[in-house]
């Protein structure tokens, strides 16, 4: 039921804004200069509506923006979106297009767009659009220009410049060539000529030597025409040659964007022939669109604890250190994911797939009534520091353990007598968090923060032990488990020191907890625990 | 820790708000690509070293990209196909009884859905057809469309506190706020220069959003001052697939990402990554914080498996 106003984006549309940002460099980059300007702010009933006056600025950039020729052309959606993402506001937005005069035509086509974005992201030369300058290149000059009205604007006096330069580039070589090739060979004639003259001279002195002179004069005077036709004929032909390979390459330009349109109109149609009949799946990897897909290779073995799946698939190794750009890189998709896109974009459909009727098989049953009242949410309550109560607030009730819905019998059984499930959390860890929390407030301020440390939960502070002798009292009944404990910790003593500091606090707490509620019910699962501390401190 | 080997590639994992040991997985055959999906309903075993158990499972035509359990019924649950249509089921009713309602209005693939936490009678629904829909359980037809973006939109979420505010993520690199009430979006704040895959409101101050991107980072925004973000959390090596902030401390939020790991974050403190669980094998693509247990996680990834763990514990523990 979407509205139809809406251009199918053929390909990521991501791509236009920024070629479009691109291409224009100043309104862009006085926009952007604006763009991290603080606004101030005022107090209004709502917080979450913009309320900063308009900036005079920002939409006077913005009509800069709308205006450039070449922004005329592309549909509105993509412009209001280019502004959106330089932080423009609506009503800034909306004062820039009541500003920009003529409202920019929206039948172009996104085909067009995309060409003629092509062409300008390729350094190629421009395509002859001014009849007057390339007389020859009138043919595919035509075909162009109506490839592209945008073009026509931007490589206009750029053609005109290339032109000149490249007559004046061949006259000059013309009149090299004629003075280094053709003027000696000219002299060395004219100098027999003379000699030949000079010759019979000796024997008829005086005839010849007034008509050889003025023969030879003539024919000088001819022979420096004929030059000089000449050199216009090697000029003209020159000419003629450079814009013939000038035509060449045009129309060679002329076929690739040919081709490219070719390829995306096929692609297109195959893109609607899919959503006809199944279900879209070029647009299901949008997600994964900007991102080129890579070989790599594997060298991260994991353990999977369920079955050892064989396709354990090709896969970089994550790196770990800091992303310093914020440049989204590639993902390494796994082999069978690329199998079966391949498989899909060649129109073939994966053969595990059921035809499954998934209609409503009553559309007009009526949804029963609930069976529990809602709960209130943790944010909700009290906002007190002392949220762990409300975890710890046991809502086992009767309706949790036997779930009278679709239950498959189990009931819980828990060591001991407490009725606390495996899944609470015992220990009182979060509380020192959140002391340090409060103290910390006001610490405001862009952080970013880099080089992720691979580790566990370390608290910030040691829980306050006033006894140290208790603890080892408190230890000594369970002490043929804790010497195990006791062992291992010494194992990993070589580790840091943070980690050994870790691993003793969490045993006090640990046993604290423990011997607060159940000394003996909650062992298996404390130690369970321990060891998983164990365990992540090693592999630190 | 307790884990569930799913037939297809997970997409999404939700906590029940009424069941402490109860979630949700939506899944999706062959990545999501083309295939059937499939709605998984779990318990949590008595012990940890049990593997969780499926109380029931509904099949879809299509790959199910998400899914919300209902606010204000026990046993409701919404799916987001990618098939388009949003899809209601009754986990208290068999498969054959089910769905109960199957909701076609978007024209592109469904990506989230979200219950309001606080009127609990509506959600809202995103989709790659750019829209966002809202709903109600006994309407059979969208209430309102808000249309603005210009790209897919990845991720909407309800703000805890106002009832009527909710906040939308996008391909075109903007999130935007809206209010019911208000014909248009209140708020766009450019957030990222790559496509933002998640937001999420932080639970204990209404004006904090957390936006996950491409570009690898998550970011925290106060949509009072919205210019610049008040923290920049780097540390993910791929792009970062979905934002949680913890209902139980205004500090904590979690996220997952490409680079298979899912991470805590303290995003107050100086060197914010609390801790990391790199138990995936795949993309980690779903996550959750149980709203009824303190510290539950939950995730799920393209490598079919989801982990149920502690925080501070190690999810592939037994």
């Amino acid at each position: 039921m979407a509205t139809p106003s809406s251009p199918p984006p053929s390909s990521p549309p991501d791509e236009k804004p920024q070629n479009l940002a691109s291409e224009l460099a100043q309104p862009t980059n006085e926009i952007q200069q604006h763009a991290r300007e603080e606004a101030p702010k005022q107090s209004s009933p709502s917080v979450f509506v913009n309320s900063e006056p308009m900036r005079e600025e920002q939409v006077q950039n913005a009509v800069k923006f709308l205006s450039h020729p070449k922004v005329r052309g592309s549909p509105v959606m993509y412009r209001r979106s280019f502004l959106e993402r330089k932080g423009l506001t609506k009503e800034e937005i909306d004062e820039a297009f009541r500003r920009v005069p003529d409202p920019p035509p929206s039948t172009q086509a996104t085909g067009t767009n995309q060409e003629a974005q092509v062409i300008s992201t390729s350094n190629v030369q421009p395509p002859a659009q001014t009849q007057a300058l390339q007389p020859a290149a009138a043919a595919p000059t035509g075909a162009i220009s109506s490839a592209g009205t945008l073009m026509r604007f931007r490589f206009h006096w750029y053609h005109i410049v290339f032109a000149v330069g490249l007559l004046a580039a061949s006259g000059a070589g013309t009149t090299v060539l004629i003075k280094n090739a053709i003027i000696p060979r000219l002299k060395s004639w004219i100098r027999k000529v003379i000699l030949e003259e000079e010759e019979e001279e000796k024997e008829d002195p005086v005839k010849k030597a007034n008509a050889k002179p003025s023969l030879a004069e003539e024919a000088a005077a001819a022979a420096k025409a004929a030059a000089a036709a000449a050199a216009d004929v090697a000029k003209a032909s020159q000419e003629m040659l450079n814009s013939k390979s000038e035509e060449r390459r045009h129309f060679k330009e002329f076929m690739n964007l040919l081709d490219v349109q070719v390829q995306e109109m096929k692609s297109m149609s195959t893109a609607i022939r899919k959503l006809e009949g199944q279900t879209n799946n070029l647009g299901r990897t949008s997600l994964v669109d900007q991102e080129d897909y890579t070989p790599s290779v594997a060298n991260h073995p994991k353990q999977t604890y369920v079955n050892g799946k064989a396709e354990s698939d090709s896969r970089s190794v994550r790196s770990l250190s800091a992303p310093a750009s914020a440049e989204p890189s590639v993902a390494p998709h796994p082999k069978s994911y690329m199998e079966i896109m391949a498989m899909v974009q060649r129109g073939e459909r994966p053969a595990n797939i059921r035809d499954i009727n998934d209609q409503p098989p009553n559309p007009n049953q009526q949804i029963s009534n609930t069976r529990l009242a809602p709960k209130s949410k943790p944010w909700e309550a009290s906002k007190s520091l002392n949220n762990s109560s409300q975890a710890l607030q046991s809502q086992v009730n009767g309706e949790d353990l036997n779930s009278k819905v679709q239950d498959n019998g189990v009931t819980y059984q828990f060591d001991g007598e407490s009725a606390i499930p495996w899944w609470q959390r015992k220990n009182a860890r979060i509380t020192e968090i959140e002391n340090e929390d409060e103290l910390k407030d006001g610490h405001y301020g862009a952080r970013t923060n880099e080089q992720p440390i691979q580790r566990t939960w370390v608290p910030p502070q040691p829980p306050p032990v006033a006894m140290p002798e208790a603890v080892e009292a408190i230890r000594r009944p369970k002490s043929s488990v804790q010497k195990e404990q006791l062992a291992e910790d010494q194992s990993v003593s070589h580790s840091t020191d943070v980690t050994d500091e870790l691993q003793r606090i969490t045993k006090i707490s640990e046993s604290g907890g423990a011997v607060e509620v159940n000394g003996g019910g909650l062992e298996p699962n404390s130690i369970e625990i321990k060891e998983v501390q164990e365990h992540s401190s090693e592999e630190n | 820790m307790p884990i569930f080997k799913t037939p297809f590639n997970g997409y999404s994992v939700k906590f029940s708000p009424f069941y402490e040991s109860r979630l949700a997985v939506a899944t999706a055959q062959n990545f999501g690509i083309l295939g059937n999906g499939r709605v998984h309903v779990l318990a949590l075993p008595p012990s940890p070293s049990l593997p969780l158990s499926e109380l029931v499972a509904f099949d879809t035509a299509d790959g199910v990209y998400d899914l919300a359990w209902s606010e204000s019924h026990d046993s409701l649950l919404v799916a987001a196909v990618a098939d388009g249509s949003v899809k209601l089921f009754d986990t208290a009713l068999p498969p054959t009884q089910n769905p109960l309602r199957s909701l076609q209005e978007h024209t592109r693939e469904v990506h989230s859905v979200d219950y309001n936490p606080t009127r609990r009678d509506s959600f809202i629904t995103s989709s790659w057809d750019d829209t966002i829909k809202l709903w109600t359980l006994d309407r059979p037809a969208s209430i309102r469309t808000f249309k603005e973006h210009a790209y897919c939109v990845y991720s909407a979420a309800w703000n805890p506190r106002h009832t009527d505010v909710f906040a939308s993520a996008s391909g075109d690199c903007t999130v935007r706020i809206w209010d019911v009430r208000e014909p248009g979006s209140t708020m766009i704040i450019p957030g990222h220069d790559f496509e933002i895959l998640s937001c999420d409101w932080n639970k204990y101050d209404d004006c904090l959003i957390a936006t996950a991107s491409v570009d690898k980072s998550i970011r925290v925004w106060d949509v009072r001052s919205y210019r610049a973000p008040i923290a920049v959390l780097n540390g993910h090596g791929y792009a970062v697939r979905k934002v949680k902030f913890s209902p139980h401390h205004r500090n904590l939020m979690v996220s997952c990402s490409y680079d298979m790991t899912v991470c805590m974050w303290d995003f107050m403190v100086e060197d914010a990554l609390v801790g990391r669980y790199d138990h995936h094998t795949e993309f980690a693509v779903g996550l959750d914080m149980s709203v009824l247990v303190e510290g539950l996680l939950a995730s799920t990834g393209w490598d079919e498996l989801v982990y149920v763990w502690q925080h501070g514990t190690d999810p592939r523990a037994s």
